[in-house]
């Protein structure tokens, strides 16, 4: 996740002037009463560190631009160390469940805080129908993807390759 | 309830193995603010939380970092695929060869396993969210 925290400065419910905050640390021997006395540099004011909410409706990457982006929202698309990934994943039916699974979780994540959101609501749902239905199609091809969803046949749980092995991913 | 989902997050796909790199990556694993922690920092947190969104929040967060953790061990597991004696023996690799061999085991870069020590869950809310502030701040 990224956060983009910024520093709030207040000193007891006073804003305090940077004028006079670089005066007061500088001579610490200059008590400065409007903030508090003790053994600190008189003027030690307290920050409150907050993180600001995402606003409603933000703009929203394509479903597979923000998986390969690992953020659904590019106000919070903060690369590190400004590296981008650009790499495009190949349409199969396994990279279409991880792109839709994805930005289902990020719609999950920013409706735990708007669920008020009816756009927001109603993109999550479309994006769960479309992954209801690419998952059989995905079961058919690959195997089941879990215990509880419907299948037929042999047991498939079992079959190679496992999703952290490189032959799971090779193509994906 | 957990249930398992047979595929990655996102695609792990490593063609040349770097056992130097895996000795590095584990640390994403097990280390004091790699996945493991992160999961069981959210998931233990929700109990006490106050608010239907955050326990919505840190549920969802959790079990998300789960799926991390899965990705980060498949990174791991590739980078040290199909070794060479050589590449075991002359890397930084080989103190962590040495007790694990090529598991993947939850510890630190610094080889201490994983522990609950370097995570906290106060049941207070605002302790709680700035602790995750910290750690998940940690590995930007």
């Amino acid at each position: 996740m990224n956060h983009a925290a910024k520093i709030g400065i207040e000193c007891l419910g006073t804003t305090v002037p940077m004028k006079r905050l670089e005066e007061c640390l500088l001579k610490p021997q200059k008590r400065d009463r409007s903030c508090g006395e003790g053994i600190l540099p008189a003027i030690a004011p307290l920050a409150n560190p907050y993180v600001p909410f995402q606003r409603e409706n933000p703009p929203r990457y394509e479903a597979r631009k923000g998986l390969v982006r690992g953020t659904l929202f590019p106000g919070l698309d903060l690369p590190f160390m400004g590296m981008v990934n650009k790499r495009e994943q190949p349409v199969t039916p396994k990279t279409e469940l991880q792109t839709l699974a994805f930005a289902i979780q990020e719609l999950a994540l920013y409706l735990d805080t708007h669920r008020d959101d009816t756009e927001a609501l109603e993109l999550y749902r479309s994006y769960q129908q479309l992954y209801h239905e690419g998952s059989m199609v995905y079961a058919k091809e690959c195997g089941p993807l879990n215990h509880l969803f419907p299948g037929e046949g042999d047991y498939a749980w079992l079959n190679d390759p496992w999703p952290w092995e490189f032959a799971a991913n090779k193509e994906a | 309830m957990f249930v398992y989902e047979k595929r990655l997050q996102y695609p792990v796909r490593i063609a040349n193995p770097n056992p130097k790199l895996a000795a590095i990556i584990i640390s994403q694993y097990g280390g004091p603010d790699g996945e493991l922690g992160a999961s069981l920092r959210y998931l233990s947190q929700r109990y006490s939380m106050p608010f239907d969104e955050l326990r919505g929040l840190l549920t969802d967060i959790g079990t998300e970092e789960l799926g991390h953790l899965e990705m980060v061990g498949a990174i791991v597991h590739q980078l040290t695929r199909n070794l060479k004696e050589g590449q075991i023996r002359d890397s930084a690799f080989a103190p962590y060869f040495v007790d694990h061999t090529v598991g993947v085991f939850p510890a630190a870069a610094a080889g201490y396993p994983y522990t609950a020590a370097s995570m906290q869950v106060k049941g207070d809310p605002i302790a709680d969210l700035t602790e995750d502030l910290a750690a998940d701040g940690a590995i930007m």
